[in-house]
């Protein structure tokens, strides 16, 4: 029966040799899946709730997946893609920003309930020895408590209980009552919604998606000038300025379309710029921007 | 007239819980006669079936002078939705949870258990009703009037008119969350209720056994529900509801099995983590009932949350005085071996308490960061895929080794161990191999066929001995290893695309293709647009699938209808995202998901083995016999109780 444990052994260590290979084998290959796939799924939809780009259905997300798939196909790299979108949109656009200051609790607390609750364990499995309390402090009480004690118990929970029903009562009083739902949300101005906001955190290209997205269901002039302003600020003055064109060919003198158009001439054509300034002094000389068009003119 | 009824039904419910807590404290505290503090108990189960009946008459009445027919009711909603619609926002489900509550307090009330425990247990899950009864009538009434009374409303979300299992999964989800109060009022009386006290572990299993199962399967509903509905292929998104109602889960898993066998040993354990269960429970509804967490499918907002978390405050309060108080001492005081059922019991424990940890720091992170200074973000997938699921492999790991040990002896536990590990590393050597599904997946499909053929390896001896709860332990277990291979297989091998098609064109997946066919609109109820689609798997004839996308106009919201065909082996799972304004095209995500239906097999056997070993363990304690009561008075029963 010397063969036993040596065949045993043999089995073992084969078993082990393949499992090994397996092992090595899938891990090489679990990054050769879509790369798009993979780098949506790392980042967070910025319209949605705790959705990753890879999963949402919001047209931003749509726009962001058409972004990683176009920076893939140029031939970049996963990590050349994640960098682009943290260095245009923030640390956050990740799904799992990088663990530092706030974020650490998540791994501080998991960390030490581990270890407290391992030191429970350990206390549980090799108690120590008792030597003072061996026996019980106190004999568990059996039967009702004596009649004082028991009143007194039940003098304070009664209390208690009633407490409870009137700070309820009484906070429920000093809440706002929930309020029937809304009239229904106009789609487009949860998109211009949402590009403010997007605007508002400078995220230009971002919020000039948003403005496509509603222009496309109400082609209107008032979104069309934000897009205008969001793609001067996101730097592609060319857009912008033919956004602002548009606006010009419905309505000449709109101060605002001046205003980008002549702004977005000033990168793409500098020679016909100072007119257009010029012509949006004259229809609004009350327009807020207009102090500083005037300064900017009497530079040039 | 019906909102007024409803309202008066609130308000007695409240007086009568008030009532039932303080007479049931007369019976702990001065051994008074149970008999009124019972029918008082039945009284409140009453009001809060008369509440629930007066809202459901309400809705299928649409009578919309009541303020929550208003905004949930609605004409064109289907009768089977019209029902349902009691559960589907904040106001109504309060009621549901009201009717669960004051069911358990009765079956509780009815149960001959150790007379003092079982009247201090009352106590506290009367006051839990106080509470409830109190949010209901004061904070949120859904009956108070409507004026003007609207000629229509917006019907409920539209999310949970599509789906059958929205009539099965809140109410069973209830059941489960609920249901954990039985432990919590056990774990709380035990210190009160002296010597009876010491029971309190035997007496509260069965009753989180059911709940436990209950919960199960309301979780697996929940998955299933949003795999058919969402859209997006997946089961799981580790949203804040979804992870509310995972953590009382995980903790409750944790006390069931420290509190099996010399469960005294690990006294604390027990005591806390039936605590816990219900403490999450009630933060749960506090996260996702009040706003305070952003979430895909939290329904409701609403203002409640301050009183919530004062009751959660309160709970946590209570139960530390409580069980700090007086801790029952520790039976054997001896140091178990190391390689030992209670080590692992213990190890299992550490773990699944540490990953709820992992969750809940990851569902209250957003709370958190914003007045700690950080940026107000959720916590993506991404952190609990590497947190939560190798802590959950381990704990599988840990399952596998568990049963080995009964002997203590380290050889024989290796022997036993021999097979399912040569299985183990057969199957991670085969299947990487093979394919390759990546470390995580490769490591879930190990463990469980760790898990599995050690299970199958018990199965002749647990088939032979009589005790049925074995069985039904070992079926929940095997279960569990199912619903990780199922995990595992659909995120390895789940492979999607999306492409905006024209007609006549082709989207296609690893050997699934779909051809659209054309757009069809249908106009009467609104706005449903259809994709026709034809789809063939490896080249077999072609068959026909619908993904629709429904327009809601009362609620502005499109709801996507994927289509789903489901197969032994994997599910070919259709979405339509959008369509073009001339129909032309349209836009298509197409996804093939392996081994789904393992997640639901496995979610269902889990379920089946909890309730299964819940009824094991009823029957026993029949058998066995309780010594019973009759009609004399508690305290002649304590006295009969500690003489005997």
């Amino acid at each position: 029966m010397r063969w036993r444990p040596a065949a045993g052994t043999l089995v073992l260590v084969a078993l082990l040799a393949a499992a090994a290979a397996g092992l090595a084998r899938s891990a090489a290959g679990a990054g050769q899946d879509d790369p798009v796939r993979s780098v949506t799924a790392d980042l967070r939809c910025p319209a949605c709730q705790g959705e990753s780009v890879a999963d949402s259905r919001s047209p931003i997300a749509a726009a962001m997946r058409q972004a990683v798939a176009d920076q893939v196909a140029q031939g970049h790299s996963r990590d050349e893609v994640r960098r682009w979108f943290v260095q245009r949109y923030g640390p956050d656009v990740l799904a799992d920003p990088p663990a530092r200051g706030v974020e650490l609790l998540l791994w501080a607390v998991p960390a030490l309930t581990l270890l407290a609750a391992g030191y429970a364990a350990r206390r549980t499995l090799r108690p120590r020895p008792r030597r003072t309390d061996d026996l019980p402090a106190a004999p568990p009480a059996d039967g009702p408590p004596p009649g004082g004690a028991a009143r007194r118990a039940w003098r304070w929970s009664a209390l208690g209980l009633i407490t409870v029903v009137v700070s309820v009562a009484v906070a429920a009083r000093g809440l706002d009552r929930p309020r029937p739902d809304p009239a229904p949300a106009d789609p487009v101005a949860v998109a211009v919604g949402l590009a403010r906001d997007l605007e508002a955190q400078d995220r230009y290209d971002a919020a000039a998606q948003m403005y496509r997205e509603a222009l496309r269901d109400r082609p209107d002039d008032t979104i069309r000038l934000r897009l205008a302003f969001a793609l001067l600020r996101a730097g592609d003055a060319t857009g912008a300025g033919q956004a602002a064109q548009e606006v010009l060919s419905h309505a000449p003198d709109s101060p605002d379309g001046l205003l980008v158009l002549g702004l977005a001439q000033r990168r793409t054509r500098p020679a016909e710029a100072p007119r257009t300034l010029r012509r949006f002094l004259t229809v609004a000389p009350e327009h807020p921007a207009a102090p500083e068009i005037t300064r900017l003119l009497a530079a040039a | 007239m019906l909102g007024e009824l409803g309202t008066s039904s609130l308000t007695v419910g409240l007086l009568c819980a008030t009532l039932t807590a303080l007479l049931w404290l007369r019976v702990a505290l001065f051994g008074a006669p149970t008999r009124p503090a019972r029918l008082a108990t039945a009284a409140t189960l009453a009001t809060a079936a008369v509440a629930c009946g007066v809202l459901e008459a309400a809705l299928l009445r649409h009578d919309f002078s009541v303020r929550f027919v208003a905004e949930n009711g609605g004409r064109r909603v289907p009768l089977y939705y019209t029902v349902t619609s009691l559960w589907s926002a904040l106001d109504g489900s309060l009621l549901l949870w009201l009717l669960v509550l004051a069911g358990y307090a009765v079956l509780l009330a009815g149960r001959r258990h150790p007379p003092r425990l079982q009247a201090y247990a009352m106590v506290v899950v009367s006051a839990v009703t106080v509470f409830f009864f109190a949010l209901s009538c004061f904070a949120a009434s859904p009956f108070r009037a409507v004026d003007p009374v609207p000629p229509d409303g917006p019907g409920p979300n539209p999310l949970l008119q599509q789906h059958p299992a929205m009539g099965v999964h809140p109410p069973l989800l209830y059941v489960g969350y609920i249901g954990l109060v039985v432990p919590f009022a056990f774990a709380l009386a035990a210190p009160l209720a002296g010597r009876e006290g010491r029971s309190w572990l035997r007496v509260a299993r069965p009753w989180t056994l059911v709940a436990w199962a209950a919960l199960t399967a309301g979780i697996g509903l929940g998955a299933w529900w949003s795999y058919a509905v969402l859209g997006w292929g997946g089961y799981w998104a580790w949203d804040p509801v979804e992870n509310a109602s995972l953590l009382p889960w995980l903790t409750a898993t944790a006390f069931l099995h420290t509190a099996l066998g010399p469960g005294a040993r690990r006294a604390g354990w027990n005591l806390v983590l039936a605590c816990a269960s219900f403490v999450l429970v009630l933060l749960g509804t506090f996260l996702t009932r009040s706003g305070a967490v952003a979430s895909v499918h939290a329904f409701t907002e609403s203002p409640l949350g301050p009183m919530l978390l004062g009751f959660v405050l309160l709970a946590v309060v209570a139960s530390t005085i409580l069980t700090g108080w007086r801790t029952p001492e520790l039976a054997g005081r001896t140091a178990s071996p190391v390689l030992s059922r209670n080590t692992a019991v213990l190890v299992n424990g550490v773990l699944l308490v540490t990953i709820a940890a992992v969750v809940l720091i990851g569902t209250i992170f957003p709370l958190l960061s914003g007045p700690l200074g950080g940026v107000r973000t959720s916590v993506g997938p991404g952190y609990y895929h590497r947190t939560a699921l190798p802590l959950a492999i381990v704990v599988l790991l840990a399952m596998g080794v568990t049963p080995a040990l009964r002997v203590g002896d380290r050889t024989q536990a290796l022997r036993r161990l021999a097979v399912p590990g040569a299985v183990a590393l057969a199957t991670v050597a085969v299947v990487g191999l093979l394919s390759r599904p990546g470390l995580p997946a490769l490591s879930a499909f190990g463990t469980a066929a760790f898990v599995l053929t050690g299970l199958a390896g018990q199965l002749p001896d647990r088939l032979r001995r009589s005790g049925r709860g074995r069985l039904a332990g070992l079926v929940a277990h095997a279960g569990i290893a199912l619903v990780a291979v199922g995990v595992a297989g659909s995120s390895a091998y789940g492979r999607d695309a999306e492409r905006t098609l024209r007609t006549g064109e082709t989207l296609r997946v690893a050997d699934v293709s779909v051809r659209l066919v054309g757009v069809d609109r249908r106009g009467d109820s609104g706005m449903a647009v259809r994709a026709r689609l034809r789809l063939s798997e490896s080249g077999d004839a072609e068959r026909a699938v619908t993904p629709a996308l429904r327009y809601h106009p009362a609620r502005d919201t499109a709801v996507t209808v994927p289509a789903i065909d489901t197969g032994l082996l994997r599910d070919t799972y259709v979405t339509l995202i959008a369509v073009s304004p001339d129909d032309g095209s349209a836009t298509l995500r197409l996804a093939v998901n392996p081994l789904v239906g393992l997640l639901w097999a496995g979610g269902a056997l889990t379920a089946a083995g909890g309730l299964g070993s819940a009824l094991a363990t009823a029957r026993r304690r029949r058998r066995v016999g309780t010594p019973r009561e009759g009609a004399q008075p508690a305290s002649v029963a304590v006295r009969a109780g500690a003489a005997g």
